[in-house]
């Protein structure tokens, strides 16, 4: 091979190019920053959970409903923090009659949930979690985490950091739309 | 004042670049020997104003000058000296000051060492490269990368480093020992390009920059090993190497520039191979620019992120004009610097040094590829793939294992061409030791593949670097009458490249058994408990005896106080904490560590101890570290040996008492 | 020459064995080392570059629970990994696996290795075939005349 070196120069060149496209493309990025949950767009996974009071939630007991999903248990921090936003919401919204709230507890013990829920005064159905399987159906990568769940059945919304009020009336708006 | 005075400096430093390249430039053209002195003088220049700049800001955070954003989001008044001092490296801007200020001083060394060849045109083009990535630096500090901006208003106190860097003694080594190491690759950079602009590609470049690579090295691989440290007894997660993308970049570098300094052998016995450990030396300046950039720049998730800048697009286009510059150096000069040696035999020192970067050159392949594949794969496919440990670790043992295979044999071969008998001699009681080794690692109830045959070839390398030592404290002693101990002294002494290299070679055995030990044998198990409570895991009986609250300007403190009994000797307490700082809402773990010779015991608080006075406690328990830690220090032991200048023989008046044994050609010489 | 090449040989047939006494299949492997090593190709999604096996974080102990749960209800190793990989995307596994562009990762340095491995081996084989030095006539007169001369100066 005639001038071995300028051909593999070239080749090293080009390797070294499309690097730095790449990585051009991705300054700026910001990888931190939490990504999409999994679920979005796909159906709701089935579950079925045991609720506080003693009776069941299911994914089929809530079909044909709007279904905001909040995962959260008594000891996180970020939970306590959107805990008013969640009362709000839920106060605006628990006579519409075509919405529902559902909170999954993981990882935490029956007496300390009950104790917290009447402390603080939450009427939405809190179901418990004690295997986390529902967790993990739902993909869930932290808490707290929410879901919004179209009537038909579809995962439609999804945030995984506290959500605020207007955060909640804009999921429940799209998977209201959805249908 | 301050910040004026530190910007001022900065300003000055880049004139004197600017002055510098230009009088250095025009006087190569016009062989102007006022002219390169004169570049010279200003590269002294540079080193001043960075001292300047970097005293200034010592002086705000010592002061607490809170007028200074890069003060204020780096230090508060509750930060202790330490921290305070190694808060000039806490973030970015205060970063790139330090690189600063360490390029200053081996652009300084590189003019001092060459004064009397200031107008040799391979000297003026290296330092005019020199200062124009010193250039560089300062104008990202004049710009986008300001430390000295200001505040409009003044906070009353700091924010303080971030949590994680200001919990460990270690923070005042790890950047700046790695930093020595990175900037110090810029020196043979520097002549590289000089050689391939002017066309002079003697070995004369090589042998003029040997000190200062293995300076750079040796600063390299310690640093590396400290951040290994670090991540062990700092962050909390019981390991102490991630494959995160961070480590990756700081370990490119390390890969091509070993692979560089056991090249640059063969280039000096036998002038070959002068294109490949040109292109070496300029991929490993390239990389640690592209190791910065990933730090940097936010493109990759790492550990690491401890500061996000907008710094990104400059380093990128940085290290395009240098890869630029330089492929298309080597391009148009690389076929005149075929060199006329040919390589005789496949069983030779030439043919091992060529496996040798083949598989160094494999190794940066596979990492470079496994660390920046999610992005490529995301850009093409749009959704996100991992490569993670699991990946890299299943590459690079097979490699790793041939390199130490290598390392091995590879001191026992001859130049040119060998004899089976030369081999038998050289090279058969060492492998039998390695291979009874192997056997006895079995007996004893090693069970990976990998893992033994670590072991053996270990063991293999061991036994070969004692029977160098061997022979040539026997040669001098039956040669010069000298007593075991001085002979010693004296033949390493006298070749302090050979026994320099030897004793890195140890280091590297050593961290490659603990290696292979921890990686198989880890466990790890999370107990609960009372006060009171006790908890047997691996041997060691667990008590758990209350939790401790500490409170201080700098953080809140809580500690789980846990005494650790191995049947019925008492080992200690050992305290597990999570310390909570004013700046950050989460708590930062700190681990405790018993470290022994065998195996360390690791012990973490998964969660603080709340009510009902539980306690979760994470165990761990890891095989062989202290190893790694021993390694480090051997190989740092090894480099400065290999550093020190060689004896020089004194005419002996001693007359050989007997005839002297066939002399060992020398074997393995590294750097130096 | 067998006496010089037997103790290689020997020594070679002694590390074949070992290595064949440790690569061979052991019977099962225990279930907790199952589920450890299953876990270790998973990455935790809430933390910083850990695997599950080594992160305390709740969703990574909640899947290593459910990876015991599986492994007990007897479904294998690359089931269990789909079945997160369904759930969570191909993110979750730290080794990509499948095919199309994930193969480039795991093909190339293969390619890379083999590609400089023989470029070494031509370089050795074709410095092998050509004689390094030609003694030419001027050589051979040359040297049988000092010869002859080292003779007489005896």
């Amino acid at each position: 091979m005639r001038h071995p070196a300028r051909w593999i120069a070239a080749a090293v060149a080009t390797v070294v190019v499309v690097l730095g496209v790449v990585f051009a493309l991705n300054v700026g990025n910001d990888p931190t920053a939490p990504q999409a949950s999994p679920l979005l767009d796909k159906a709701v996974p089935p579950f079925e959970l045991a609720t506080l009071d003693g009776s069941t939630v299911s994914s089929e007991s809530l079909a044909g409903k709007t279904v905001i999903v909040n995962f959260w248990n008594t000891w996180c921090t970020p939970c306590h923090a959107e805990l008013p936003a969640l009362k709000e919401f839920w106060d605006a919204h628990s006579t519409d009659g075509d919405v529902e709230m559902v909170g999954i507890v993981r990882d935490d013990t029956t007496r300390r949930v009950r104790s917290y829920v009447g402390e603080q005064g939450i009427d939405w159905t809190i179901a418990l979690d004690p295997g986390s399987r529902a967790a993990l159906d739902f993909a869930t990568r932290g808490q707290p985490e929410t879901f919004a769940i179209s009537p038909s059945g579809r995962v439609v919304g999804s945030q995984l950091s506290e959500m605020s009020v207007a955060g909640l009336e804009a999921m429940l708006d799209v998977a209201r739309r959805t249908g | 004042m301050r910040a004026a005075l530190g910007y001022a400096a900065l300003v000055v430093g880049a004139g004197a670049c600017v002055v510098g390249i230009s009088v250095l430039v025009a006087g190569v053209r016009m062989r102007d020997a006022v002219l390169l002195r004169l570049g010279r003088r200003c590269v002294f220049g540079v080193l001043v104003a960075s001292i300047v700049a970097v005293g200034a800001m010592e002086w705000a955070l010592i002061s607490h000058d809170f007028s200074i954003r890069y003060v204020a989001e780096n230090n508060a008044r509750g930060t202790p000296f330490l921290y305070t001092v190694t808060g000039l490296w806490a973030s970015l801007a205060g970063s790139i000051l330090l690189w600063g200020l360490i390029l200053g001083g081996y652009l300084a060394y590189v003019a001092h060492k060459f004064r009397r060849r200031a107008t040799d045109p391979v000297v003026a083009v290296a330092l005019t490269t020199g200062l124009v990535v010193a250039l560089f630096f300062f104008v990202l500090m004049l710009g986008p990368a300001n430390p000295f901006e200001t505040l409009a208003r003044v906070p009353i106190d700091g924010r303080g480093p971030n949590p994680l860097l200001q919990n460990h003694v270690l923070m005042a080594f790890h950047p700046p020992v790695l930093y020595l190491g990175y900037v110090g690759f810029t020196v043979p950079f520097m002549f590289a390009i000089g050689a391939l602009v002017t066309g002079r590609f003697g070995e004369g470049w090589l042998t003029d920059t040997r000190r200062a690579t293995l300076v750079a090295w040796g600063f390299l691989t310690f640093g590396i090993l400290l951040g290994a440290w670090w991540s062990y007894e700092v962050l909390g997660w019981g390991g102490f190497w991630a494959w995160d993308p961070v480590e990756n970049a700081s370990l490119l570098p390390w890969l091509t520039g070993t692979a560089f300094i056991h090249s640059v052998i063969i280039q000096e016995r036998r002038g070959m191979l002068r294109v490949w450990n040109l292109s070496l030396v300029v991929a490993t300046f390239c990389l640690t620019i592209l190791g910065t950039f990933l730090t940097r720049s936010g493109v990759l998730d790492s550990v690491h992120a401890f500061t996000e800048s907008d710094i990104g697009p400059w380093l990128l286009t940085f290290l395009g004009i240098t890869a630029a510059t330089s492929i298309g150096l080597l391009a148009w000069r690389g076929d005149s610097l075929r060199a006329p040696g040919r390589i005789d035999s496949a069983v030779s020192r030439e043919s091992a040094f060529l496996a040798n970067n083949l598989l160094f050159a494999a190794l940066a392949f596979v990492v470079l590829l496994g660390t920046v594949f999610p992005l490529v794969a995301e850009a093409v496919r749009g959704s996100r793939l991992s490569v993670g440990e699991p990946y890299f670790d299943r590459m690079t043992t097979p490699i790793g294992i041939a390199l130490l295979f290598l390392m091995a044999a590879a001191p026992a071969l001859p130049w040119r061409a060998t004899s089976g008998e030369v081999l038998r001699r050289r090279l058969l009681v060492p492998a039998w030791v390695g291979g009874l080794t192997m056997v006895v690692a079995v007996v004893l109830g090693a069970r990976g593949v990998w893992e033994v045959l670590a072991y053996g070839l270990g063991a293999f390398a061991v036994a070969g670097i004692v029977r160098q030592f061997v022979l040539g404290v026997q040669g001098r002693r039956r040669a010069l009458g000298e007593s075991g101990p001085r002979a010693l002294g004296r033949a390493t002494r006298s070749n302090p490249r050979l026994y320099g290299g030897l004793v890195v070679h140890l280091g590297v055995v050593m961290i490659a058994v603990a290696l292979a030990a921890s990686s198989a044998y880890s466990s790890n198990a999370e107990v609960r408990l009372r006060r009171g409570e006790q908890a047997t895991v691996e041997g060691y009986t667990l008590t758990y005896l209350g939790s401790k609250t500490s409170t201080s300007a700098q953080k809140t403190t809580i500690s789980a106080r846990v005494r650790v009994e191995r049947g019925d000797r008492e080992l200690g307490v050992y305290a597990p904490a999570i310390s909570t700082y004013p700046n950050s809402t989460e708590g930062i773990g700190t681990p405790s560590v018993r470290t022994g010779i065998k195996e360390d015991l690791y012990l973490t608080l998964v969660s603080s101890p709340g009510s009902g006075n539980r306690v979760t406690l994470s165990v761990r328990v890891n095989p062989m570290i202290l190893w790694l830690w021993v390694g480090g220090g051997v190989m740092a032991i090894g480099t400065i040996l290999a550093l020190a200048p060689r004896l020089r023989r004194r005419p002996s008046r001693a007359v050989a008492r007997e005839p002297v044994p066939e002399s060992e050609p020398e074997l393995a010489e590294v750097g130096a | 020459m067998t006496g010089r090449v037997w103790p290689w040989v020997a020594l070679g047939v002694l590390v074949v064995a070992v290595v064949g006494i440790l690569v061979w299949p052991n019977g099962s492997e225990r279930r907790a080392e199952r589920a450890h090593s299953i876990a270790a190709e998973l990455k935790c999604l809430e933390c910083q570059g850990l695997s599950v096996a080594d992160s305390s974080a709740p969703t990574s102990k909640a899947i290593r629970a459910d990876i015991r749960r599986q492994i007990a209800a007897g479904r294998s190793d690359e089931e269990i990994r789909q079945s997160y990989v369904e759930r969570y995307g191909e993110e979750i596994l730290l080794q990509p696996q499948g095919s199309g562009i994930s193969l480039i990762v795991w093909v190339l340095p293969v390619v890379v290795i083999a590609a400089g491995a023989t470029g070494i081996w031509f370089t050795l084989s074709r410095n092998r075939r050509e004689p390094r030095l030609h003694a030419t006539d001027a050589d051979v007169t040359l040297v049988d005349r000092e010869r002859a001369a080292g003779d007489t100066r005896e």
